[in-house]
């Protein structure tokens, strides 16, 4: 079993989002938007959007740095375990703070206002649920970590190797088994996450307008 | 010289008896939809008014339009960088409540009540929320001045230096009907991070591809006119086509069509696309407008039409171009202004400015007033039409007095009257066009401006759809 969760789910995971993602732009790019809910209430957004957005785009970040580079290279630049902690905490606390008070407002403001209900589709609730429980898991789970309920674990050293095996394919299965639950609920409410991306409004990050930057200010366009 | 086609609109303002005809059509073909119920792309404002959405031409408000610094031009909205931190909030785009809730009634009680002492009542319900709501502000909420509250707001009233009071003795008031202004910068389509807005290169109607659309609405503050909106069932931006469909097949946007005063005039003009930059960039206010005058281009020149032809302008819509309206009215007798030059978009639907009546001191004097004496303050009609500019109003108010006093004259068999700028043949031929024209000659659009031959056009004649599996042919 964990060999399925560990092993194969990710991959699963990560093929619907990339094909499902594919699928959705090329059959149905008319639902493709940030299905922005401004124009409904206006007000309640000045604050919690730009917050949200923030702390997600800090939180996201942090993930890429503590996953992605490996322990060694950060010890062989001398960075102790020590500093790199302080370091983690000082970026992950307040884009944790950001990240969920910003998620709470938006929350307040989608289901308090009886306006926003045009705006919010069956799907949407079902995504703000595994969207609060990644962010809550996710939060708790530093928490413990740093104020050392937890023991000596350590995610540099059995989930973001594990990670990086997934990259590789070769999945060390081995590496999660002493991971704690709180991490391990953390992994799942992500990688459900992931699956349902290419089905939600998530899709408008991938979407940032980059290509804003460099193009004419006038687009003339022949039928 | 990039010369390209646009089709203009005119207005003729002084024709507009304000029934929202135009508006009405144009909502039971393009807005009649759920998620667009609260939109117009075409609406009747009365002025002095706030307008629709409230208090649109304020912007310092909703930094629309464009601005010069420094010799450059840029987007009032601000920087790109600027921009891509307005994606999470935008400061400026107006709310639902600055157009107004759309409602309907409920109806169902009119038929299904149980027999009471007093009549049923057909309440407002709120077509966002279902529920039960208050009409405090509608789409037309200051029709004819509605007792003068909003009219005092009017932004340009308060731009004018001398003090209207809008006193019972001197009120005064005039319709605009507008639509989107297909302007030759316009700022929607800078503005669209997702590049989803375009300008045809064919007829220069701006549109918005449904598609690429993203729904980052920052064309919506962009926009000074305020003409695109968002829909809140798509979430992606919407706004006026021109007609686009019709216009392809020779048609007249629906708006032009069933305008009941005939006020709309509709035709190709040709221009310069190279010049079009250096004009919005123009220092002073005052002359844009006739800078853009220069940008466009007489269709009977030889060397334009050359250089129209080298562009691949089809020969039937120079033919158009030639027999334009449009271009007779904006150009040859420089009838009709741009709404707000200053926001530099170069907006192509053009107005003719209304005559008003005769102040009661006048009326004794005189058959026909002098421009400057007409109820409506040049000043008010300058900052709307003009830039501020009341020597444009004055004179083109002028010209549409000469070709009354013209006709006048013609039908006592008197001489005409002395001091006219143009020939007295000229003042007869704009008569006719303002007066009296035909829908025919209102309205010169080149057919088959979608691109189809005639012998094309024939072969799918009859086919019912069949002929073109999935329309791809």
């Amino acid at each position: 079993m964990s060999g399925f969760i560990w092993g194969a789910l990710p991959y699963i995971a990560f093929t619907v989002l990339i094909v499902g993602t594919l699928y959705r732009y090329s059959t149905n790019t008319r639902t493709w938007t940030t299905k922005s809910s401004q124009f409904l209430a206006k007000g309640s957004l000045k604050i919690a959007g730009p917050m949200f957005h923030l702390g997600l785009a800090m939180a996201f970040g942090g993930h890429v740095i503590g996953i992605l580079i490996p322990k060694f290279l950060t010890d062989g630049a001398g960075i102790d375990e020590h500093l790199y902690h302080i370091i983690a905490l000082a970026g992950g606390i307040p884009a944790g703070i950001l990240f969920f008070v910003g998620f709470f407002l938006l929350m307040q403001r989608r289901f308090g206002n009886p306006r926003m209900k045009v705006n919010t589709s069956t799907m949407d609730g079902w995504l703000y649920l595994i969207l609060f429980l990644t962010i809550a898991t996710g939060c708790m789970a530093t928490a413990l970590n740093a104020t050392g309920i937890l023991g000596d674990f350590n995610y540099r050293e059995t989930i973001s190797p594990w990670f990086r095996s997934l990259l590789m394919f070769q999945p060390d299965i081995s590496l999660m088994e002493n991971v704690p639950l709180i991490f391990k609920c953390h992994l799942l409410c992500a990688m459900t996450l992931i699956t349902i991306f290419p089905f939600t409004r998530l899709v408008h990050c991938l979407s940032f307008p980059f290509e804003f930057f460099f193009r004419n200010n006038i687009i003339y366009r022949r039928k | 010289m990039n010369i390209k086609a646009q089709v203009a609109m005119v207005m003729n303002l002084d024709k507009c008896i304000g029934c929202h005809t135009c508006s009405i059509t144009c909502k039971n073909v393009w807005t009649n939809r759920e998620g667009a119920e609260y939109m117009y792309f075409n609406n009747v404002e009365t002025k002095p008014g706030i307008g629709y959405p409230k208090n649109w031409e304020d912007q310092e408000k909703w930094k629309g339009g464009w601005q010069v610094n420094g010799g450059e031009l840029s987007l009032r909205t601000g920087s790109k960088l600027e921009r891509i931190l307005k994606l999470f909030y935008h400061p400026q785009q107006p709310e639902l409540l600055d157009y107004y809730e759309p409602w309907t009634y409920d109806y169902e009680t009119l038929i299904n009540s149980t027999r009471k002492n007093h009549q049923p009542v057909a309440r407002p319900r709120s077509l966002i929320t279902q529920k039960r709501m208050n009409i405090k502000w509608g789409p037309n909420w200051d029709d004819d001045l509605a007792g003068g509250e909003s009219a005092r707001q009017d932004v340009n009233l308060k731009k004018i230096a001398e003090d209207i009071t809008l006193e019972f003795q001197d009120i005064f008031m005039k319709y605009l009907p507008r639509n989107c202004n297909h302007c030759l910068n316009p700022a929607c389509v800078a503005a669209c991070p997702s590049g989803a807005i375009y300008k045809r290169d064919e007829d220069g109607v701006v549109l918005v591809s449904q598609d690429a659309c993203r729904g980052w609405r920052h064309c919506i503050p962009a926009c000074p006119y305020k003409k695109v909106y968002y829909n809140w069932k798509t979430n992606k931006a919407e706004k006026c086509t021109f007609c686009y469909p019709r216009l392809e097949n020779g048609l007249p946007t629906v708006c032009t069509d069933t305008c009941v005063g005939r006020i709309r005039y509709l035709g190709i003009i040709l221009y310069d696309a190279d010049a079009v930059l250096s004009t919005a960039k123009t220092t002073d206010e005052k002359n844009i407008y006739p800078t853009l005058l220069d940008v466009i281009k007489d269709p009977t020149s030889p060397e334009v039409q050359a250089a129209a032809r080298q562009a691949g302008i089809s020969e039937a819509v120079i033919k158009a171009a030639e027999i334009s309206p449009v271009y007779k009215i904006i150009k040859r007798w420089q009838l009709a202004l741009p709404l707000h030059p200053e926001y530099r978009t170069l907006p192509m639907v053009w107005y003719i400015p209304p005559l008003s009546p005769i102040m009661k001191v006048q009326e004794d004097k005189v058959y026909l007033p002098n421009s400057e004496t007409m109820r409506i303050p040049l000043a008010y009609l300058a900052e709307l039409f003009s830039a501020g500019d009341t020597k444009v109003i004055a004179r083109t108010l002028q010209r549409l007095l000469d070709m009354r006093s013209v006709m006048r004259q013609k039908e006592i068999n008197a001489a005409p009257p002395k001091n006219l700028e143009f020939e007295v043949g000229e003042y007869e031929k704009m008569y006719r066009l303002l007066g009296i024209a035909k829908y025919a000659d209102r309205i010169k659009l080149p057919a088959g401006l979608q691109g189809k031959t005639h012998e094309q056009l024939r072969e799918l004649q009859g086919s019912a759809g069949y002929a073109c599996p999935g329309g791809f042919c």
